[in-house]
């Protein structure tokens, strides 16, 4: 699903973000990245939907070589990937329904098709009664909850979530990943940045650690650790 | 057709969201298309007193002296068919003469006719300045014509006036419209500056390019049209307001129509150019941006 092989990400003349990374994450898989602030945790996730290019080195993306793929093709490999952010990133003068509904809507997707799967999604993350509310008028859980429904309305195969949990209270946080861990089960590979140690005590998954742009650790043995 | 459809929402929408930002887009398309259109049947306008006039100026075919006067008409109405040729003999010249000198006459006392030359008269019907022109050229060939006049003098440097002040105009037009261009483009580009986090977060989740930028360049159509629109409501409703005063002012715009000062051709010319000028000012607004995005 995403490979990288020797990847380095630098920015003007600053230490790299990223160095010498290289990765696999299969598909269907619940990957956590992890790391302290300025790890390269962020840019990772940029790199691989293409919002930035690597500096040197390969990036796969469902079979596809990120760098080959010209910039009128991007569109179409975002596609298949969900992203979810700490700062919700919802149109505030748009309801939550119409917040829900871009993907779909960029897709050309007939509007009676649209409002079925927008619904939809939002019964799925608990949110059907909000669906006319705009964004500031919800909960910070329930922001989140509404861009997660962004996020898998059309059903991409790639989730990446950056810090989805990162302005949230323990109760809403659970919220939130009970949503994310549903979407795997259903066959959405998940790659989930955080560097919430308590996240990843509590779910037993893959955890890839970075430290200065660097692959410290792949495994769990970090959980071991903060458990 | 949902996604035309849905196009068509989406521009809609985004104008009601701004609607200062669609108001000064449209005021400086509305400003620019009515000076041009102004400048347009200010000059339609001349060129057609000026046709009116050279329709009715008639030509003077003056004879050597000796030549034959009867055979001159003959040949002139060969020359000018469905003009009037009128012989005029050196009597009735005199007699013209003195008759337009009224009081003034008596400084013609003493004269004979054989001081005027024989002459004819022809009025053609309808004729522009050039067809005109083209007609004296043929009637100098007349045979025993010596000289053709037809008030060249005066009609052609009115001519030369109109022609570089349309030269100066049409650059004058191109100068706003480039000028338009500029503000309104920037105009615009606050707007999409406004949406840049709508903007990139539709390209997050897949939106193309032209996904992106297809409702700007239709803003920026319906902006230019309603600006033009506007423009060519208040310039055909002016020309119908003043057209009495100007007809009353100069005779020969005596038969001075709307359509004689404002052509359909050049309305139409006025709404597309309108819309031309909003679709490029937001085409370069977006072209700026999704270069930067």
């Amino acid at each position: 699903m995403i490979q990288l092989y020797h990847v380095y990400k630098q920015y003007g003349a600053e230490a790299p973000a990223l160095s010498d990374v290289s990765l696999e994450v299969r598909k269907g898989e619940f990957v956590f990245l992890t790391g302290p602030s300025g790890a390269g945790k962020s840019t990772l996730l940029k790199l691989v939907f293409c919002a930035e290019p690597a500096s040197a080195g390969q990036i796969l993306v469902f079979g596809r070589n990120v760098s080959r793929i010209r910039s009128s093709g991007i569109p179409y490999l975002r596609r298949n990937i969900g992203v979810v952010f700490q700062d919700f990133k919802l149109l505030p003068d748009r309801t939550v329904a119409e917040n829900v509904a871009f993907p779909l809507e960029v897709r050309g997707q007939h509007p009676r098709e649209v409002r079925r799967r927008v619904e939809s999604a939002l019964r799925a993350v608990g949110l059907e009664h909000r669906t006319g509310k705009f964004p500031l008028s919800l909960s910070g859980g329930e922001q989140q909850r509404a861009a997660v429904a962004r996020a898998l309305v059309a059903d991409p195969a790639l989730l990446l979530a950056d810090e989805p949990t990162g302005n949230l209270d323990l109760d809403r946080t659970v919220e939130v990943m009970a949503l994310l861990e549903g979407a795997n089960a259903r066959g959405t590979t998940v790659v989930v940045a955080t560097h919430d140690r308590g996240l990843l005590a509590r779910h037993k998954k893959r955890i890839i650690a970075l430290e200065n742009g660097r692959v410290v650790s792949d495994g769990d043995s970090i959980r071991r650790a903060v458990s | 057709m949902h996604r035309l459809v849905h196009l068509i929402r989406r521009a809609v929408d985004a104008l009601r969201r701004r609607p200062f930002v669609t108001a000064v887009a449209v005021g400086t398309i509305f400003v620019a298309v009515l000076l041009t259109g102004v400048f347009a049947a200010a000059f339609t306008g001349a060129q057609r007193l000026l046709s009116a006039w050279a329709r009715d100026v008639p030509i003077s075919v003056y004879l050597a002296s000796g030549a034959d006067l009867e055979q001159a008409r003959t040949r002139a109405a060969l020359v000018a068919p469905g003009a009037r040729v009128e012989a005029v003999p050196p009597p009735e010249a005199l007699r013209r003469l003195r008759a337009s000198l009224g009081e003034e006459a008596g400084v013609l006392d003493g004269l004979g006719p054989e001081v005027l030359p024989a002459s004819l008269e022809v009025r053609p019907s309808g004729l522009s300045l050039a067809e005109t022109r083209d007609l004296a050229a043929r009637l100098a060939r007349v045979p025993g014509a010596a000289e053709v006049d037809y008030g060249a003098a005066w009609l052609e440097r009115l001519e030369t006036l109109l022609r570089r002040g349309r030269a100066v105009g049409l650059a004058l037009i191109g100068l706003l419209a480039a000028a338009t261009a500029v503000l309104v483009s920037n105009t615009l580009r606050l707007a999409v500056y406004a949406r840049r986090d709508e903007i990139d977060i539709m390209k997050l989740v897949g939106a193309t390019d032209a996904y992106v930028g297809a409702p700007f360049l239709v803003e920026g159509l319906l902006q230019g049209l309603a600006g033009a629109g506007l423009a060519v409501a208040v310039l055909a409703g002016a020309a119908v307001a003043l057209l009495p005063w100007l007809r009353a002012a100069v005779p020969l715009a005596a038969r001075l129509s709307r359509a004689d000062l404002l052509p359909n051709g050049l309305l139409l010319a006025l709404l597309g150019g309108g819309a031309a000028l909003g679709l490029a000012s937001s085409a370069l607004s977006l072209g700026r941006f999704l270069r930067r995005a």
